[in-house]
């Protein structure tokens, strides 16, 4: 509500993001704002028209709970204050079924003909809150969510015992409108499951099942809970204590989870059948409710945003930051921010804390004049670029702009480029080069590198953040590897095009090694997944030429991984003295006759 | 979709079995001696 009211923040409520276009600093934003067919401004909340409206349907916000009509305020505390028509359902649309809203109101608020409107912003800076959506149960069949009116999810039971509830905050039992005597917690519903709902834990199921279970204790004393469980995950600050007191309360928590609910016909209680892990077999519960501890999932319509922003997805749907150390609060895509459970489940605390990291992160933006951006972007020349827009699609930041009907040359935005080097490693027409680690430059090095004695030499290409590091510091740990080996730092391996392998395999190099960060700590995204692919590619190719593919090797080295990098290079010495002069001279020969 | 195909590592010479999308890469792990150099093989080399 103070949200509503600040002089400086816009609220568009029942709006949808319908366009983003430009970069960090310079984002220009088109929103519909859908009708509402009552004036916000005039509207008074007086609910005349509600008496009057004779369509009821089940009420959204209540999960189905409760009712409303087909003019109705989404839920109390909405912003602004003022009835929306909903337009699926309501009969005004065609004067002569109804319009009955209308003639009650007296200010004339009610305007059938409103239309959507679309409005444009210049924003420097954007914060995803796009959230997530709870877990629908009825695939876990077993349960009967769907079957038995006493399986309730805990998200039903927030409801029930909310007071803006349907009972006013009464917890009672679907099918006979009694306070329950008993009932069961089962955990973990469409988390940590491989085959159904979401791998991953979903943070706050645990902590908010004991807090139901205390309010429970609390409010009816007699009440018998019961949790059953794989593991309670009760970190964070004063979450074991709470936990505790759960259990001092009488909560009884019993580690399985149940395989089956059944239901007695007659008394309409609910029998679960679960083995008990902590030793006593099979046991079998009677209780009056049960409640599904259901997990988070990403939301159905998030696609929509994550195609606007250019953002990328883990496996599991969940929004994928820069990275998950450093920069765990900002998009791939600069001047983007993420706060709450779009970029993974987490708790109210946890939201607020990344909620005011976004809005430090985004105020730092809007408080500048000029963005600093690395010296390292990509440059297109114009007259090599055949508008192919194979750079557009590798692009990890969604930094290049193309207009291929119009056959235009590529773009970059050098204030989303962060200079992985991707796009002038994938450009067939050499069309892309970097400012710093350009072509001549690594060609330089691997020239001076393999000027001599190339056969006694195994060359690494290293990533800026985690490989060359990681060789770093065996120095600094006063480990050794074996003195064969040349490293020359790349940006990212997303950087290594197969013509600096190719050009050091013809110039004698036995074994070339690229080695960068694990995928999932890369530094650009997915930039070194895409080296990887590009490396795939070329293993068929040098075998295609009669090359041993095995001569280029790859390798997943974090900075810290020091005992990985001297096992690497003493492996690859090894194999560097099974490659003989024969063979490297037959290599030579091959490629000095290939065009590329 | 994913597909269960056959891998060599590069660095061992070992062969396995896991899962692979084309054009989707992944880290990929040879079970025998660790290293990433691990291979897809074409269909034809099986």
């Amino acid at each position: 509500m103070d949200v509503g009211r600040h002089p400086k923040i816009n609220l568009l409520a029942y709006s949808e993001v319908e366009d983003i276009s430009g970069y960090i600093g310079n984002f220009k934003v088109k929103v519909r704002k859908k009708a509402r067919y009552v004036d916000e401004v005039e509207c008074t909340s007086c609910d005349d028209c509600v008496d009057v409206c004779p369509v009821v349907v089940p009420k959204e916000h209540q999960l189905g709970l409760a009712s409303r009509k087909a003019i109705y305020i989404p839920f109390p505390q909405a912003v602004p204050a003022s009835y929306i028509i909903d337009e699926e359902n309501c009969l005004g649309f065609n004067p002569i079924a109804c319009g009955k809203c209308a003639e009650k109101c007296d200010k004339n608020c009610i305007d059938y003909d409103a239309k959507d409107e679309i409005v444009e912003f210049d924003v420097g800076s954007i914060i995803v809150a796009s959230g997530l959506d709870v877990y629908d149960p009825t695939e876990f069949d077993e349960y009967g969510y769907t079957r038995f009116e006493n399986v309730l999810t805990s998200m039903e039971l927030e409801i029930l015992t909310g007071p803006g509830g349907v009972t006013k905050g009464k917890l009672i039992r679907p099918t006979d409108r009694k306070v329950p005597k008993s009932i069961g917690f089962i955990q973990c519903v469409g988390s940590r499951c491989e085959s159904r709902g979401t791998a991953y834990c979903s943070n706050i199921c645990c902590m908010n099942t004991i807090k139901d279970t205390l309010l429970l204790r609390e409010y009816y004393h007699d009440i018998d809970c019961k949790v059953f469980y794989m593991d309670i995950r009760a970190f964070g600050k004063g979450f074991e204590d709470f936990y505790r007191r759960s259990k001092a309360l009488g909560v009884e928590y019993i580690r399985g989870i149940p395989g089956d609910i059944r239901e007695d016909p007659k008394t309409k209680n609910l029998i679960l059948s679960v083995e008990n892990t902590t030793g006593n077999g099979i046991e079998e519960y009677e209780l009056d409710m049960v409640v599904l501890s259901v997990g988070m999932v990403p939301r159905k319509d998030s696609n929509s945003i994550n195609k606007l922003l250019t953002l990328q997805t883990t496996s599991d749907g969940l929004l994928m930051e820069v990275h998950p150390k450093l920069t765990p609060i900002d998009a791939p895509t600069a001047g983007v921010f993420f706060a709450g459970c779009c970029e993974a489940p987490k708790d109210i605390k946890d939201s607020v804390t990344q909620a005011s990291g976004a809005a430090a992160r985004a105020a730092s933006i809007l408080s500048k004049d000029k963005v600093k951006i690395p010296a390292l972007t990509a440059t297109v020349d114009d007259d090599l670029c055949k508008s192919c827009g194979i750079c557009v699609k590798v692009c990890p930041y969604s930094a290049i702009t193309i207009d291929m009907k119009a056959k235009e040359p590529a773009k970059i935005i050098e204030a989303a480029c962060k200079g992985c080097g991707t796009c002038a490693s994938e450009c067939k027409f050499d069309a892309i080069s970097m400012k710093h680690y350009n072509d001549a430059q690594i060609i330089a090095q691997i020239d001076a590198i393999l000027e001599e004695n190339p056969e006694e030499k195994v060359l690494v290409f290293a990533c800026n953040w985690c490989s060359y590091p990681g060789a770093d510091l065996v120095g600094i740990s006063r480990m050794q590897y074996p003195t064969s080996s040349r490293i020359i730092r790349i940006m990212c391996t997303g950087r290594l095009d197969e013509k600096f392998i190719l050009h050091a395999l013809k110039l004698g190099a036995p074994i070339v090694l690229m080695s960068g960060c694990h995928p999932a700590d890369c530094h650009y995204i997915n930039a070194s997944l895409k080296a990887q692919l590009r490396i795939e590619k070329l293993w068929n190719k040098l075998e295609r030429k009669g090359i041993r593919p095995e001569r280029v090797q790859f390798e997943w080295i974090s900075a810290s991984e020091v005992g990985k990098f001297v096992k690497t290079m003493e492996e690859l010495e090894e194999f560097r003295k099974s490659v003989t002069k024969k063979e490297i001279e037959e290599t030579k020969k091959i490629l000095s006759k290939s065009k590329k | 979709m994913a597909t269960e195909s056959d891998f060599k590592c590069l660095r061992c010479g070992h062969w396995f079995k896991t899962n692979y999308e084309k054009n989707k890469p992944e880290e990929r792990t040879c079970p025998k001696c660790g290293s990433n150099s691990v291979r897809p093989m074409p269909e034809k080399k099986k």
